[in-house]
């Protein structure tokens, strides 16, 4: 079949070889015309339309004839105290909620890596990567009724416990610390399964020889464990970093940024420019968030290379 | 005597194991138990009354299976239930199917030949749209539906949710482990790219579509920010849309909020306890690439 095949189509054309190869690269652009059309569509597209209507005047943004406004939305966006402190407290809340969940993630991940566990991991396992897979939104609704004061068994519980009732959402300090917990239940299984494929990869004979050379178990985590696990830190770091600058979801569902702005973050607060249709205002805050988030991921690539150079 | 120490010491050591095992595993169980709990507590507050539940949050029973809460739900705020039930299937289903083809023969077609013109701007392109910040790119999502005309449709719905980042990359890492000169092979023989793809790939690749299919799937059945913001009304909600609309308009009533966050997880729980290793292992290939 293959050998007629051949020479049915190099007779096809004059070069054959050109021929045939002209038609393979035209069958490659077939393949990958659907993904590059919803690409472009869905993704450059928007982008590009962002960023458009962050120069535009909102009231004539989706019009036929927008007014291009030059730096007018980003100005004032940046003179807005609001915008100060939903941006300062959006770095605030990642920078706690990184280290938090890095952190708990490596113990989690010793914790289930641990040789004595073996019957009953994968049941561990489950059960910390379910909170990443079932819809963010039911399970955010659940932490909101279980921190209400009414209904909730957080305060029952620690009530039961014979400890202070816990504020939950009502008062802004409490609504942040709540925020930061809900959201670590949240993403923190997705981190620990990436530890835990780090540990599969340790080199035993240096933890061996360590404990031979009598170091004990935690001099052996700070020096040998934990210097293994570097990529993961990394890897895990740079995609909590992400994660958590754009944190949105737990906020339009538990808090809608209050009580008192205390938990409006940049997201949400872009959010709720569009939704009283300042466009303009919103695709500037969106555009300085992207900008952010670029730097982030361009900066922590630059320091991997770096690292993989030394 | 040597001998009696070293029983002593070896009973020792079983003893410190023994003590260390319980220990693990009663630290292990309760951190389980702390993450599974949210969704117990909501399965088992959809079935008690709000009365029920007032007096005695903490009951890890139902007094009685109380239904009433489903009975209120059948039709929320005039839709019914089955409308958003119905729309959930449809849209996951089909932005999965539509994604999980689209991405896989985009990954393909980069993969045999990723200095063709224009293919580096589509990769970088992909890369660069995965960075944005998605629910911010939400917004500007919906002036682009506005322009064609998709506001307000299932099928605008269905495209923008298509593109999942994660699947890219499951085929990306499976291709990578492709070896080329498989296909060179097929090609001396005279195969054309048509058969390469239909002969040659798509059978090993059947276990990775597999995954991809599954994972879209999940993640795509718990997108609600795009729904709602590109739907007119709730003639297209999906499920976790219609729980938003619950919380925010019908927010006293606790029961009912439960029920629907019931029937909005459990498809998902049943599919992931089902597939959990092909799925947690996806995540962790999809998090090392990208």
């Amino acid at each position: 079949m293959s050998s007629s095949a051949t020479i049915n189509r190099s007779s096809a054309f004059s070069s054959p070889r050109v021929g045939q190869r002209n038609w393979e690269y035209a069958t490659l652009y077939i393949f990958l015309a659907p993904f590059a059309v919803l690409t472009a569509l869905f993704g450059i597209w928007p982008i590009a339309e962002s960023i458009r209507v962050a120069f535009t005047d909102s009231y004539t943004a989706l019009s036929d004839s927008p007014v291009y406004v030059g730096l007018d939305n980003f100005r004032a966006v940046l003179a807005e105290p609001a915008f100060h402190s939903s941006l300062w407290r959006t770095l605030v809340y990642t920078f706690l909620s990184v280290i938090l969940n890095v952190s708990m993630a490596i113990g989690l991940a010793i914790l289930l890596a641990h040789p004595r566990l073996s019957r009953g991991r994968t049941f561990f396992k489950l059960a910390i990567f379910l909170p990443v897979i079932t819809p963010d939104v039911a399970s955010f609704i659940v932490w909101k009724w279980m921190f209400n004061q009414n209904f909730g068994v957080v305060n029952q519980a620690l009530l039961g416990l014979g400890l202070p009732p816990f504020a939950g959402v009502t008062q802004p300090g409490s609504a942040f610390v709540t925020l930061v917990l809900v959201e670590a239940w949240h993403h923190v299984g997705l981190y620990t399964l990436i530890f835990l494929t780090n540990l599969q990869l340790l080199d035993k004979s240096l933890d061996e020889s360590a404990q031979i050379d009598g170091a004990d178990r935690w001099q052996r985590f700070i020096h040998v464990t934990l210097p293994q696990l570097r990529p993961a830190i990394t890897i895990n770091t740079v995609y909590a970093l992400i994660e958590f600058l754009k944190t949105f979801t737990v906020i339009f569902v538990i808090t809608k940024g209050g009580p008192n702005f205390s938990t409006n973050f940049v997201s949400y607060y872009a959010y709720s420019k569009f939704n009283s249709a300042q466009y303009g205002e919103a695709t500037a805050i969106a555009t300085i968030l992207f900008v952010i988030v670029f730097a982030v991921v361009a900066a922590s690539y630059w320091y991997m290379e770096k690292g993989d150079q030394r | 005597m040597s001998d009696g120490a070293v029983t002593d010491q070896a009973r020792r050591s079983a003893v410190r194991a023994t003590l260390e095992s319980t220990v693990l595993y009663t630290v292990a169980t309760a951190i389980a138990l702390m993450f599974v709990y949210p969704f117990y507590w909501m399965l088992v507050s959809a079935f008690r009354s709000q009365e029920a539940i007032l007096s005695a949050p903490l009951r890890l029973i139902p007094e009685h299976l109380d239904l009433t809460a489903f009975q209120t739900i059948a039709s929320i705020g005039g839709t019914p239930l089955s409308s958003f039930a119905f729309n959930s299937v449809v849209i996951t289903v089909l932005a999965t199917a539509i994604g999980v083809c689209a991405t896989g023969l985009g990954a393909y077609a980069l993969y045999r030949n990723p200095r063709l013109p224009l293919f580096t701007s589509v990769r970088y392109s992909f890369l660069l749209t995965i960075m944005y910040p998605h629910m911010l790119l939400v917004i500007p999502l919906y002036f682009v539906s506005y322009k064609l005309n998709l506001l307000g449709s299932t099928l605008g719905i269905i495209l923008v949710m298509s593109l999942v980042p994660l699947i890219f990359f499951i085929f990306v890492q499976f291709f990578r482990s492709v070896p080329q000169e498989m296909i060179e092979a097929a090609r001396i023989d005279g195969a054309s790219e048509w058969q390469i793809l239909t002969l040659i790939i798509v059978p090993i690749a059947k276990p990775v579509i597999l995954t991809a299919t599954l994972v879209a799937f999940l993640l795509n059945w718990k997108q609600w920010f795009p729904v709602m913001v590109l739907s007119t009304g709730p003639e297209t909600y999906t499920l976790p849309v219609a729980l938003i609309s619950l919380n925010t308009e019908y927010g006293i009533n606790f029961q009912a909020t439960m029920a629907l966050s019931t029937l909005t997880v459990v498809p998902v729980v049943i599919v992931f306890v089902l597939t959990q290793q092909r799925v947690m292992g996806s995540f962790m290939a999809g998090a090392v690439k990208g």
